[in-house]
């Protein structure tokens, strides 16, 4: 991962009258991260995302967008690199999924030939079949098939950036974590940059490469998913943390694991060790780990690290509620 | 339902003419008012105080009564299409304007986030996003607008636009309910009709709508400039008041001007409107000529001379002499009838007592049991004229112009008033008395043209002049007889008329 900054907040504040929603914030967001943004509902932090494409205008401070202001960027050029997914979706009723998908590709002037065929990829991509999808209306779709659309709208034209406002918050679990793999693989193979906004901290460590924390307009920490786990800045971080344990440790995928670092580093392949997928469960992994005392986990083919049973239990005792 | 029947096919031809006046007028109004409203509610809506005051300032002009709007217009703008379309343009921009600017605010602001985050510009928002959200709540406004203005387009006929008003004014004129039915039917179908058609267009995307919208707009235009640019035959316009006589006589006209004149295409406006508006029509060039009579024209339309003639020549001079002064109008020689106030009485009574004059009378006066109407009743060339000239005194009752013919030929009253050339006198076979004192003035019609136009074209004046001193009382009662109560048209009257006196030569 490249580590050159891509959007920069110096110094920001976002003044509504006399109230903060975000105050001098500092942040540096690098190119090609997914960088997930936490916080309780009036944390700023979807202000804090709305001023990177100016549907907010910071009241103090600069934003640098690839080392530009965004000030001195025409507005038009500055949003049409910048996708953009909203909690309600969205959709415009008047246009079938098509016409929404090749909707920002037209307005770049890309040719027809190259739209048709990257609507159909993309409806490909997340599983939604062209042939039947393409021309029916965003009403004829579920909840969780029209946020699908909603992503691939946003990536049509392969913009440098794309936002994400509480992109799942309004959808049933099962989707929520359907579309959750979807953003980690649409980032992987595209690898634009996104900023993705969240108060679900479980999503935020599913997804971020790093993450930022943020708490009455001000951000508390940023970090990674393990470090915001193992050294959390505050007693507030902890509580976000907290409300990530979950009731069902059992079921919690083993990517979970590897995000949050309880993966040791394997450096070849063990043949003595029984060999899982990252989207396995710890229950399923139970017996093998009893047997062996550790096992290799993979991601797709590629090796990911090593489980043990003591890095279980540290991580059980942490999680369960 | 046969008399119904009877109407609509014999008046086909004069209610597809009305039909179509009435539905380019709608029409024709309607594009305007969209044309106005639509982009005005674009405009305001960034600006809600604003559109608050439009919204009231279109709320109070459709408060304003249709009559009166199309009054006040009159000394502005003149008579004929041009208020009437205002008018309807007035009154159809409030349910466009409302329904377009609520559409465009009621747009979920999801959408409109979406839509700026996207990076649209307020164009492309506006036609990709926003006119086909707010599309179905814009059009039911149109269709609102639309009913509305097909309804308030009938009072157009009051103005002479014509249209589908113009069979219920005729229809209230003559006393004629069938006629006043086919207006009052043929308009209510009309909109539904057309509310019915945009009702479909709902279905329809904008897009080809606009499309096809601009095509017939700009071919319509064309289509005019490809008009205006055509080598032009001489072309008049011959309007008459409301009734039928006015429109045999202009129909006669036509035949006329026609017949000599090949290079004229004249242009007919039956029941174009009451005097004054006709008066007003022909000064303000609307209009080239109508028949007028020349006791009006002392009445009504020129200050009264000090000394008013008392024969009928004498009364035509006069009237000729002081329009030329006045307005630069040249009354043209008149016809032979006189369609004056009258006595009526029916044959039986006339015979009984031998009276053949309003002095004849006199014999009989206790044996009188008038029936006039009001305003006989009060004028001093009515029944208070009689009192006084003839030094009659009789029982009399008012009663209402279309019922008096009607009371005397049942025998509820003896003596009537009426005029000279109603066609009651020749249905019921009722006798006109003599005004052997000359109580009552000379109204006879003869047409009234500007004075340039009557310089410029003397071969149409040669053609009127035909018909000096032609047509009698009686031919007149008989033909308006035969349009009246026989339900012919007064085109086929007219043209019979002429043939058969040897003003026209053969069928055509």
């Amino acid at each position: 991962m490249s580590t050159e900054p891509c959007i920069e907040f110096r110094q920001v504040s976002k003044q509504f009258g006399t109230d903060y929603a975000v105050k001098k914030l500092n942040l540096t967001i690098n190119s090609g991260e997914l960088f997930v943004l936490v916080g309780a509902s009036g944390s700023g932090k979807t202000t804090t995302l709305k001023m990177i494409n100016r549907l907010e205008d910071a009241s103090a401070g600069d934003i640098l967008y690839q080392g530009q202001s965004l000030a001195t960027l025409p507005l038009r050029t500055l949003r049409l690199q910048m996708g953009y997914v909203l909690q309600q979706i969205a959709l415009f009723p008047n246009m079938t999924v098509a016409e929404n998908i090749s909707l920002i590709p037209e307005m770049k002037k890309m040719t027809p030939a190259v739209i048709t065929q990257r609507v159909s990829d993309l409806l490909n991509e997340v599983g939604l079949d062209p042939a039947v999808y393409q021309q029916r209306m965003p009403s004829d779709l579920s909840g969780g098939e029209q946020q699908r659309v909603g992503i691939i709208r946003a990536f049509a034209a392969q913009p440098q950036v794309v936002l994400m406002d509480e992109p799942f918050s309004a959808l049933d679990p099962i989707s929520r974590e359907q579309l959750q793999k979807l953003t980690l693989r649409i980032h992987q193979r595209l690898k634009s940059t996104i900023v993705f906004v969240t108060h679900d901290m479980n999503e935020a460590l599913q997804l971020g490469d790093r993450i930022g924390v943020m708490q009455g307009g001000h951000l508390v920490q940023v970090g990674t998913p393990d470090e915001i786990a193992q050294q959390p800045a505050n007693n507030f971080v902890s509580k976000m943390f907290a409300s990530a344990q979950t009731n069902d440790i059992y079921g919690v995928y083993l990517n979970r694991l590897k995000v949050l670092g309880y993966l040791e580093p394997l450096a070849s392949v063990d043949q003595q060790l029984p060999v899982f997928d990252s989207n396995q469960t710890i229950s399923e992994a139970l017996p093998a780990l009893q047997e062996n005392g550790a096992i290799q986990v993979n991601d797709e083919m590629t090796l990911a690290g090593k489980l043990t049973s003591k890095q279980l239990l540290r991580f059980m005792v942490k999680f369960k509620k | 339902m046969a008399d119904f029947w009877h109407t609509l096919v014999t008046q086909r031809g004069d209610l597809l003419t009305a039909l179509g006046q009435h539905l380019i007028l709608s029409v024709v109004s309607l594009l305007i008012a969209l044309m106005i409203a639509i982009p005005l509610a674009i405009w305001v809506i960034p600006k809600p105080k604003t559109a608050n005051v439009f919204l009231q300032i279109a709320g109070v002009l459709q408060t304003i009564p249709s009559l009166a709007l199309l009054g006040m217009l009159i000394p502005l703008v003149g008579i004929g299409s041009v208020p009437a379309v205002i008018s309807l343009v007035v009154y159809a921009l409030l349910p466009i304007f409302q329904n377009t600017y609520t559409g465009l605010t009621e747009i979920d602001p999801s959408l409109e986030e979406a839509a700026t985050a996207f990076g649209m510009t307020r164009w492309e928002k506006l036609h990709k996003v926003e006119l086909p959200l707010a599309w179905p709540m814009i059009l039911s406004g149109v269709r609102t607008a639309l009913v509305m203005i097909i309804g308030t387009a009938t009072l157009a006929a009051l103005i002479g636009a014509g249209g589908l008003g113009t069979f219920i004014l005729l229809g209230i004129n003559r006393n004629n309910n069938t006629m006043t039915l086919i207006g009052a039917l043929a308009s209510a179908l009309l909109a539904i009709i057309l509310s019915f058609a945009l009702r479909e267009i709902k279905q329809i995307r904008l897009k080809p709508l606009l499309i096809t919208v601009a095509i017939a707009v700009l071919g319509g235009g064309g289509f005019g400039i490809y008009k205006l640019v055509q080598p032009q035959p001489v072309s008049i316009t011959i309007a008459g008041k409301l009734g039928s006589e006015p429109e045999i006589l202009i129909n006669m006209y036509r035949d006329l001007i026609e017949a000599d004149n090949p290079n004229v295409k004249v242009t007919l406006k039956p029941n174009f409107g009451q005097t004054s508006f006709l008066f007003s029509a022909l000064k303000s060039k609307q209009i080239t000529l109508y028949p007028e009579f020349t006791g009006t024209v002392l009445e009504s339309l020129v200050d009264k001379p000090k000394q008013q003639a008392t024969s009928a020549n004498g009364i035509y001079r006069q009237a000729k002499k002081a329009l030329q002064q006045q307005d630069q109008l040249s009354l043209l020689p008149p016809l032979k009838y006189n369609n004056t106030y009258a006595l009526v009485v029916t044959r039986a009574f006339a015979e009984k007592y031998h009276v053949r004059s309003i002095s004849d009378l006199a014999k009989v006066s206790n044996q009188i049991n008038a029936g006039f109407d009001l305003e006989f009743l009060d004028r001093t060339d009515g029944y208070k004229g009689i009192q006084k000239r003839y030094g009659l005194n009789f029982k009399t009752q008012s009663m209402s112009a279309d019922l008096r013919y009607e009371a005397l030929h049942e025998g509820k009253v003896n003596v009537t008033d009426g005029y000279s050339t109603d066609s009651q006198i020749r249905q019921y076979d009722l006798v006109v008395l003599k005004d052997d004192r000359h109580l009552f003035p000379t109204y006879q019609g003869a047409p009234l043209m500007r004075t340039t136009t009557a310089k410029a074209h003397p071969e149409i004046v040669r053609s009127l002049k035909r018909l000096q001193n032609k047509i009698s009382a009686a031919d007149m009662q008989e033909m308006n007889y035969q349009v009246n109560v026989q339900k012919k048209s007064a085109a086929k009257v007219a043209h019979h008329y002429l043939v058969a006196h040897h003003l026209l030569g053969g069928e055509r």
